[in-house]
Parts: structure tokens; sequence; C-alpha cells
């Protein structure tokens, strides 16, 4: 193992919106000496921070895209991956998190763990990502950190522990006194960059020794040789470390560090963590599909000299054309060599191979496992995998949610309509949770997502950077619909006057699978009575019926379609013949099979101030919401509850003037729910009127 | 079986007999025991019964996640659904979990005022038609008995029933002459019926100590399952 893959890290900075991430990764990237100042988040001198490099993201005060930057920490190489703080953009952090290594987990000081945080924590136990906590803004009045760490025990189950204790708190925050080493640290200079290193005041000595014991409690748990070393009272800094180390990465910790990244309080601490307790991409192991062995999996190697493979995960337009950012898992990737896209089974050599530093970027000839690099005018989808031509791997499929929204949108004049369909080409590449396609009926141009606020924020990227200006329609939810019960069909497909006829006779039963499955196609023909020939072709006429269904015009859902009879003629039975004759069956048989409409329900999370307790209840109840829980802690609580898409549009306008702006809400797809008889009844009379219209 | 000769077979049946036909609306049930001898577990079957009897169910808790809570609400109902073979119990599930709510509460630094507030408002503004409400993770120790009056004035307003645990001290139960631990007396006066969990060598006994308004040193000839943790009768 080379030294250099041993020192990197690949991190991401998780955060509620609005805890200080942005201005955290500033000050990161200041103190690594990469950039010489340091500006605001919402840029008073309107220079903006570096990393968020799109115009909206400064308007809004918003992180959007994840960006990776390098950066250089006391000979430790460290990409930063910006994860977006929004739920709406799931996908964005979905794809950061399958590419980092460890994570910090920001916290606000004030605010402690709120709704995103849990969200996000969740997103990172998914991937198990080791994680470390910064607890920010330490210099605002109410500032908590112990209040903060009790949350993370209590909300996000986390065996989360301080390893520093603050000096002072609000307006008199001074420092933080580690309690590894059992200094003071304080932050002096214009900038906090020079750091003075003394003696723990006498009025924190107390306190700081009682907070060591607890993390050398919770630590030496974890290491046999740390125990025996703190009853003796002789355990050494670097015991103490490396125990940290181990648990942190086993997921069993989460050290606590804190400051005020505004006030340049505690940045360099926390850098210094990330090198201590989280892992090198070494200490990870990484699967890949082998597409060869039937999916079978393998274990990447960090040896650079292994033959390559790379995942693609994040596209970016620039000046210069098409940037992809790939991160390495196996070999390395040298500028001039070939790879191979095993998606679209092309090769291609690789021209210019960069680095990313903060809005500047450097031109590398080489680049090893573990580590993130961008690569120049490769024609490529996101979440692709890059191989050696060699091999055929497949970094193992992102999880990839269904789109739950869709809108109509129109180009105002002829120029803003050209822009229009390369933005929408640009974002589907981008993000695989956003799709488009004209609609054939209408003529109209649809976009898919994950919410309101997803589209909206392609719409306002069309309009900034595309300057495409576009009307847009009343979102729509999409509908799916699915059958409760058992049909049977039996049915002939018979066209045989004059000329080449038509013949196939299918019969079977259609059933709902009962599992999470959409779609099952059972084969139980004996005795040939339909040819093996002819077997794909009504899989086929099933599957083309289940595209449309016939009770509200929305795509079918979770159907196990069998067939166990048929006939055939030998001369008129064509494919074609039993595809129409599995269409037609289906469709019979599908309104015996009592259908019902779907439609997406969300798992919406809003968090407030106690005293609109009841107007957040009342919200959700008139939503048709089903109110799963509330937690109350001090004079906040947070309701948990489970409401349809549809019902949920407009809804932060509603909750900002029901609770004079206090209260906030995140929401994510949770699953597919039966929509009430009376809306049902709605949506199928729609869909009748618009047949006999068709017609 | 179907939910309807599931619910007539429950060992709930027989516990309602013993007390006249059930707490009764407007009257508080308590079921105390030491830590860790399946008061939780007693609470959430009872609160189940209530759902499948198509109740609604609001569950106060003073000590877990919500999502903890939660998961004893699922394995309670596999259990039952498993024991008894439940037809369609999936179905089943979907929908009596619409009609269960959640609330947690800090102990520390809630008054019993705010408490009835957020009861009220998930009632009222919620919308949600509460029949019975169990509380899990109360500390009658550091409680105070005029938060029991408050409970008890509140509920019989809005004809709801309501069950409490109670942890008794581990180390040294104190227990009154009609068998009533100690730490519960201030609190008797608002208590209709009063349950104690004795753990015994393979399950764990059900006893009722007060009955209305009758103290009463009976066997319910029912136990709590130490594998399944579900009450069933001996």
């Amino acid at each position: 193992m080379s030294e250099k893959t041993t020192n990197m890290r690949n991190i991401g900075i998780s955060a509620h919106i609005d805890s200080g991430k942005t201005t955290l990764t500033e000050r990161i990237l200041f103190y690594s000496d990469k950039i010489h100042a340091i500006h605001e988040v919402r840029g008073k001198d309107g220079v903006g921070a570096t990393m968020d490099s799109m115009e909206l993201e400064k308007e809004r005060g918003i992180t959007i895209q994840s960006a990776a930057t390098n950066v250089t920490w006391k000979n430790h190489p460290v990409n930063i991956i910006d994860t977006p703080g929004h739920v709406d953009f799931t996908i964005e952090v979905e794809r950061a998190l399958r590419v980092l290594d460890g994570a910090v987990l920001v916290l606000c000081g004030v605010g402690g763990v709120q709704s995103q945080s849990i969200t996000v924590d969740r997103q990172l136990k998914r991937y198990q990502v080791p994680r470390l906590a910064f607890i920010n803004k330490l210099d605002r009045t109410g500032a908590n950190p112990y209040r903060v760490c009790d949350q993370l025990r209590n909300k996000l189950g986390l065996n989360a522990v301080m390893a520093q204790i603050p000096i002072g708190l609000e307006e008199k925050l001074e420092g933080v006194v580690d309690l590894v080493t059992m200094t003071a640290l304080y932050f002096d200079g214009d900038s906090g960059e020079k750091i003075r290193e003394v003696e723990i005041p006498a009025g924190l000595m107390e306190e700081a020794l009682a907070r060591r014991e607890l993390l050398l409690d919770a630590v030496s748990m974890f290491d046999d040789e740390l125990m025996e070393a703190v009853m003796e009272e002789n355990a050494t800094t670097e015991q103490i470390r490396r125990a940290m180390r181990r648990a942190t990465l086993a997921n069993e910790l989460c050290p606590v560090f804190m400051g005020s990244a505004y006030k340049n309080k505690g940045v360099q601490p926390l850098l210094d963590a990330v090198t201590y307790y989280l892992p090198a991409p070494d200490d990870v192991e990484n699967i890949a599909l082998d597409l060869d062995a039937g999916e079978q999996e393998v274990v990447v190697s960090s040896d650079p000299e292994a033959p390559a493979v790379a995942l693609a995960f994040k596209l970016e337009e620039g000046q210069y054309g098409q940037l992809t950012y790939v991160r390495i898992y196996q070999g390395s990737v040298r500028k001039g060599g070939d790879l191979f896209n095993v998606r679209s089974r092309k090769k291609f050599k690789v021209g210019r191979l960069i680095r990313m530093h903060s809005n500047h970027m450097e031109d590398i000839s080489e680049a090893g496992a573990g580590d993130i690099v961008a690569l120049f005018g490769v024609d490529c989808a996101s979440g692709d995998t890059f191989c050696d031509p060699r091999l055929n791997l497949s970094m193992t499929s992102m999880y990839v949610p269904n789109p739950v929204i869709s809108l109509a949108i129109r180009p105002k004049d002829k120029a803003s309509s050209d822009r229009m369909g390369k933005a929408l080409g640009r974002f589907v590449k981008e993000d695989p949770t956003f799709r488009s396609y004209v609609d054939e009926e209408s003529q109209e141009t649809i976009i898919q997502g994950m919410g309101e606020l997803h589209l909206d924020v392609y719409i306002e990227r069309m309009r900034r950077e595309y300057k495409a200006e576009v009307e847009t329609g009343a979102p729509q939810v999409a509908f799916r619909e699915t059958i409760t019960q058992q049909a049977e069909f039996d049915y002939t497909h018979k066209k045989q006057t004059g000329g080449s006829g038509q013949y196939a006779r299918v019969a079977g039963y259609i059933e709902p699978t009962g599992t999470e499955e959409n779609y099952e196609f059972v084969n139980k023909i004996k005795g040939g009575v339909i040819p093996t020939d002819y077997i794909p072709s009504v899989d086929k006429g099933f599957r083309a019926a289940m595209d449309t269904g016939g009770y509200i015009g929305y795509p079918v859902v979770t159907v196990r379609a069998c067939v166990n009879d048929g006939s055939t003629h030998p001369v008129d039975s064509s494919d074609q013949a039993f595809q129409t004759a599995a269409l037609a069956a289906f469709r019979i048989a599908y309104l015996k099979a009592k259908p019902i409409a779907l439609e997406p329900i969300m798992k919406v999370s809003v968090e407030g101030p106690n005293e609109f307790q009841g107007n957040i209840f009342g919200s959700l109840n008139q939503r048709r919401g089903v109110i799963l829980s509330s937690s109350e802690d001090g004079n906040f609580s947070i309701v948990e509850a489970e409401v349809p898409l549809s019902e949920m549009f407009g809804y932060s306008t509603v909750l900002r003037s029901l609770t004079q702006g206090k209260a906030e809400f995140t929401m994510e797809f949770s699953k597919y729910g039966k929509v009430p008889q009376s809306i049902a009844e709605e949506l199928r009379e729609k869909y009748e009127k618009a047949r006999k219209e068709g017609k | 079986m179907v939910r309807k000769e599931l619910i007539k077979r429950s060992p709930l049946r027989l516990l309602e007999q013993s007390i006249h036909g059930g707490v009764g609306k407007g009257n508080i049930g308590i079921i105390a025991a030491r830590k860790g001898t399946g008061k939780t577990a007693c609470l959430v079957h009872i609160a189940t019964d209530q759902l499948l009897q198509d109740k609604q169910v609001i569950h106060v808790s003073f000590s877990s996640r919500t999502d903890h809570i939660m998961a004893w609400y699922e394995d309670i109902f596999r259990e039952i659904a498993k024991k008894r073979d439940l037809e369609d119990a999936m179905n089943v599930h979907d929908e009596i979990v619409r009609n269960r709510v959640v609330m947690n509460f800090n102990q520390h630094g809630i008054t019993a005022e705010q408490l009835l507030k957020s009861l009220r408002a998930m009632i009222s503004d919620g919308g949600f038609a509460a029949d019975t409400i169990v509380v899990d993770g109360y500390d009658f120790e550091t409680g105070d008995p005029r938060t029991l009056v408050q409970l008890r004035e509140f509920i019989r307003e809005l004809g709801l029933t309501v069950w409490i645990s109670a942890s008794t001290h581990r180390d040294s139960p104190n227990y009154d002459k009609n068998g009533v631990p100690a730490m519960l007396v201030p609190f008797l006066e608002n208590i209709s019926v009063l349950i104690t969990l004795t753990p015994e060598e393979k399950h764990i006994r059900l006893r009722l100590v007060k009955d209305h308004d009758q103290y009463r040193k009976e066997d319910l000839h029912l136990e709590l399952d130490s594998k399944t943790l579900l009450i069933r009768e001996e």
C-alpha cells in the first residue's frame, strides 16, 4: 500500500441546511492554504463561497451540486465531496455517499439535531459511512454543545462522545479544550490561523477531567490495551487515538468536535481529526459486479498496478465541455490510456486528466486507486463504470428511486425551444431521477422528478444557465394501478379472412404478486400447446398491457401473469398474433381482477416550535395525512406523517404562513398507497372521457 | 383465524371479565412492575388489541425514540398474527397502523398542561378520534399526583380510557397492606385498576391488586410468555 493512499481521505460534509456547512467548507479550504480570502456564503462582498460554483446556489444560500475539491492538510490529500443539504436532491446525496469513505456531520449548536440531520444521518447509516460530528455556531446565542451531543445519542442513536469541550460559549467563545491531549486551543491572528496550544484554564479543569473520563470509558470498550492503560492511568495520546480510530471506522463511535467556522474557531482541529479518525480508501472494502460471471461480487484491489476500475459519479458542463468526476476504485487512470465504458460498450482514450481544486484545475498525468479526479470530454452518463478494456466490471448499481411527480413545460419562444432541449439532455445525463419525454397525445414536453423543489431547481437552471424561458403546467402526480385479486383469461385472437391470417389463443390468469416485484411472468405451458418460440411474444404482450392500465390509464404494477394453456395454427400463428392475443387477454382479465388506483405517499417530517403544534397537526390532517408520531423536546417538536404527494403541492407556503415562518419540513418518497374511492372515481371518469374522445 | 375470532379469543377478554368489563371510559389503569419485566409489552399488547377492534390509540412515551416504539408494535403484531394464524395479516396491519399515533415527550421540564395541550391538539386539530391512550415510561417517583388528577379530568371530558405503566424499585419493592407499591399510594385515588407483574421461574404472572372500588389480591390466571412477550392464559 502506498503511503499516498494511506494518507488520503475522501470525505463528505453532511448537514442540515443553514447549519453553516458552506462556511465550514470554505474555512477548510482556506486553512489548507488553497484560497487566500474568506468570504461569507451569502456574499456580503459579492464574491461568495468557493464551493458553491453555481449562481443559483449562491442566491438560495444552499448547495445543490456535489463538487469534489482536493486540499492537502499536513501531508494528507483530502478530497471534499460537497453533499447537498436538501432532501429533494436525494440522488445527489446518494451519489456523493457512494464515493466517499467518511463524513463530517455538521450540526448547528443552537438548532441541534433537526429533521434534515436525521435524514442525512439515515443515508450515512445506509451506506455505513463512518462519521465525526462537528457542532458549529457555538458563538450564537443559545448554543449548547452538551444538549446537541445528547441529541446525537438520543435522536440519532449514535455513540456520540465529546472529544472537546468549549472554552466559553456564545459571544464569549474563545476556543476548545482537546480531551485527548488535555490542552487548551486558542485561535489567534486575523483569521484564526495561529493556533495557541496552552494549559487548560483552571476553571475548566474539573469539567475537562470528567468529560475525558467519559471519552476514555467509551473508547476503551473497543480496545483492551487501552482499557488496561486507562486503569493504570498511563494511556498515551497515540493509544487513545488508535482506539478512537478503530471504533469510528467500525461505526461504533462518533467523536464530537466543536467550534464556530464563522468566528474561525475549531476548524483546524477538525481537519486533524479527519486525518486521525476517518478511513483511508484502503480501510474500506469496495465491491464491483463481474458482468462476465452473472454479476458475481468481486472485491476491488487498491493496487495501483491492477487493471483500472472507476465510477463516473458526477457530470458538469464547463466552459470547455463536459467534465466527468470519477472515483478510481482499482488500479490507476493515466493520461493517454484506454478505458472502456461498461454500459455503452465503448472504448475511449483518456484525454485530459484533472484534479479539481476550488475553482481552479490542475492537469495531472496519473491518479491511483482511492483518488477522485475529473476527465474532460468523455461521452457518458452519471453512474457509468469505466474499466480497463480487459475487464468487464460494474460498480454496484446505485439505488435510483422512480420519479413521483411530473410537470408539462413549454418554451416561450423559438430560441428557448432549442436551448430547452439542450438543457434537458444535459440534466437527464446528470441526474437519473430527473426524466424528460414528449407526451405522444398532447405533444407536450413532460419533466419528471422527486418533488416540487427538485423540478423548480431545474427550471431555474434552464433560465439562468441556458437562457431558456419556459412556462410550466400544474404538477401531476405519477399514479399507478394494480389488481387486488386473481382473474382468469382465455382469449383467442383470430383474423382469418383472406390473405395471410392471424391466430393465437392464450389462457391463464393474472394475480397480485404480493411482493415488491412489479411484474412477474410465469410460463406453465405443457406439451408445447404454445410453441416455445412464441412464449416471449406472450410475455411481450403482457408487458405492453402493463404500460397503460385499463382502470385509470396509468402504468400497472405488482402483477403476476401466468399462461397455462393455448393453441396455435400451423400457418396463421405468428409473434405478432401472440403479442396481440396476450395484450387483449390481459386487458379483459384486468378489469375482472378488481383494479385499484395507487398514488405516491411521502414521508413528511415537520419541525417547529410547540406553540404551532396544533396548526401543524391540522395542516397534515387536512392533507389526508396519517400522523405517525410526534416528538417534543423542550420547545421544539418534530411531527412525522405519511401524506399523499398530490396533497403536498404548495405546502411550504402554507406551513410558513401557519407558523410565522418558524416551522420547516422535509419529505421523501415512502411508498405507493391506495387512492381513496372518491378520488379514484374521478380519475376513472377522466380516463374514460379521454378514451372516448380519443376514439 | 379471522380478525373477529381473534379478538374474541384474546386472553385480554379474561382480563376484562376479572375487572367488571374493563377499565372503563374516563378511568385510568396501571401496570406496575420492576424494570425489564414486560410492562411495555403488556401495554403494546393491550393497545394492539384495541387497534384490532378498530379503536384509535395514542401511545404516549417518555423514554424511547419513536422508531423503537413502532418496532415494539411490529413485533407484537407479528407474534399475535403468527400465533393465531391471522388471515390477510398484511392488510390488517396496514389498516390498523393508521389508527395509532406515537407521541414522545421529555418528562423533564414538561408540565401536565403542556402534555394535555399536545394531546388535545392531536385529537382536535389532528382529527385523531382517540379511544384509548397508553402511557409508557412515566416516572411516578418524580411525578406529581396532581398530574393524574388533571389527566383524569381530561379523559372524563373526552370519554377516553388510559393505561399507564409504572416502574417500581428494583431493589426494595415496598408494598402497603393491600399489595400496592408504595410509590403509587399518593396516586391511588385516581387509579381505577392496578395490575402488577411478578417474575416467576418460567414466566411473568399478572396479579390484580385494585379493581375499581375494591382491593383484591387476585391471580388473574394470566401470564406473560417470556419468549413472545405476549399475554396468555395459564
